[in-house]
């Protein structure tokens, strides 16, 4: 990797794996937690259908998008920041990817476990990760359900902070992950 | 132990020269027979069995004119390894085992092909009975004879979802059986 100087802003491809996820997410949100208030029938098997395709595809996102911020540098925190907000902003980064994985790889295995195997868009099978098994499914159920509500967590306190950096410290660490903006030096 | 085996032997004999007159008896092992369904849901297959069922099967190959396959199946029985969909199966709007608990399959004719034998046989499922061909391979070695093969049907047209499961989109139509009858002489 050359050693230049971090960019100040992220690429328009960061850019794009970060709102393409975010926007999934919000769907995953809507068709999950309505489709678990659903007794088992046509249409919550219809809402998990999409649920589990627009999972598999945020899977394949995240592997995409990890391989990309391995290979390439993001913009630096503001150098305004005290150490322990860095370590904090560092840390939710993190745990945002490890459930980028661990969501869908939660979700895919519970599926196996209750032997309804993952369409993605009715176009092809994914592979069974485990066998069927009863216990399986309801220990992977609840932590994915768990899950979700620290992901609603961790989005609420990411947004928050976002907002916080440009109204408050009027730095550019929103702008900078904005399409169609230009991020002027204002730390 | 020998007197059993001199026994099994002239039954087997026996056998073997009744069933160039007419085609042997026999009646399927539950233990090791199986009979599966292959469905489609949400866009992925998913496999179930029923683990009670029995077959009376008069076959020979030279005698398919007097030859009859006669399968009974206690739809109660069904296994989809996920208790929630087993109930929904069981249903009124499925199977509705409370008023259909066995279905029935009788062949009609059967006809002998390149590969091995087809057979047009009447379903009786749900109440309704219609025309079903099977196709089935017949091996009759030392350690007994086996009949194994498969079907597809439409699951609509013996009225197998109602309501809600009409609809194909989340349940196909089209379901698979796969079926193997380890047979054991009669009598």
């Amino acid at each position: 990797m050359p050693n230049q100087s971090p960019p100040t802003r992220y690429s328009v491809v960061a850019q794009g794996f970060h709102w393409l996820i975010a926007a999934l997410i919000v769907v995953q949100f809507t068709l999950g937690w309505t489709a678990n208030f659903l007794p088992l029938g046509a249409r919550k098997l219809a809402r998990l259908d999409w649920h589990k395709s627009f999972g598999m595809t945020i899977l394949t996102l995240a592997v995409l998008r990890l391989l990309w911020r391995l290979f390439n540098r993001p913009p630096e925190l503001p150098a305004g920041m005290s150490g322990i907000e860095k370590r904090l902003a560092r840390a939710t980064h993190v745990l945002f990817y490890v459930l980028l994985f661990v969501m869908p790889l939660t979700g895919w295995m519970m599926s196996s476990a209750k032997n309804y195997s993952v369409s993605w868009f009715h176009q092809f099978t994914w592979p069974n990760l485990i066998a069927p098994n009863e216990q399986a499914f309801n220990l992977l159920k609840s932590t994915h359900d768990t899950l979700s509500w620290l992901l609603f967590a961790l989005a609420l306190l990411h947004i928050l902070a976002a907002l916080k950096h440009h109204f408050w410290h009027k730095d550019d660490v929103l702008k900078r992950m904005l399409p169609f903006t230009k991020s002027e030096k204002r730390s | 132990m020998r007197n059993l085996c001199l026994a099994a032997t002239a039954v087997m004999v026996l056998g073997a020269a009744t069933a160039a007159a007419a085609g042997a008896s026999y009646t399927s092992d539950p233990q090791q027979s199986r009979l599966e369904f292959v469905g489609v849901q949400a866009g992925a297959e998913f496999k179930g069995v029923f683990h009670k069922f029995t077959s009376n099967v008069d076959f020979a190959p030279e005698a398919l004119a007097t030859s009859r396959i006669d399968v009974q199946i206690d739809m109660n029985s069904v296994d989809s390894l996920d208790k929630d969909r087993d109930t929904t199966i069981r249903g009124k709007d499925v199977f509705d085992v409370a008023h259909n608990p066995t279905a029935h399959y009788i062949t009609k004719s059967i006809t002998k092909t390149a590969t091995g034998f087809s057979a047009v046989g009447a379903l009786t499922l749900r109440g309704i009975t219609k025309d079903v061909p099977i196709e089935f391979q017949f091996a009759n070695q030392a350690a007994g004879a086996k009949l194994s093969g498969s079907a597809k049907l439409n699951r609509l047209d013996f009225g197998v979802g109602q309501g809600d499961w009409k609809s194909t989109d989340t349940v196909g139509d089209a379901v698979k059986i796969n079926f193997s009858l380890v047979l054991k002489p009669q009598g």
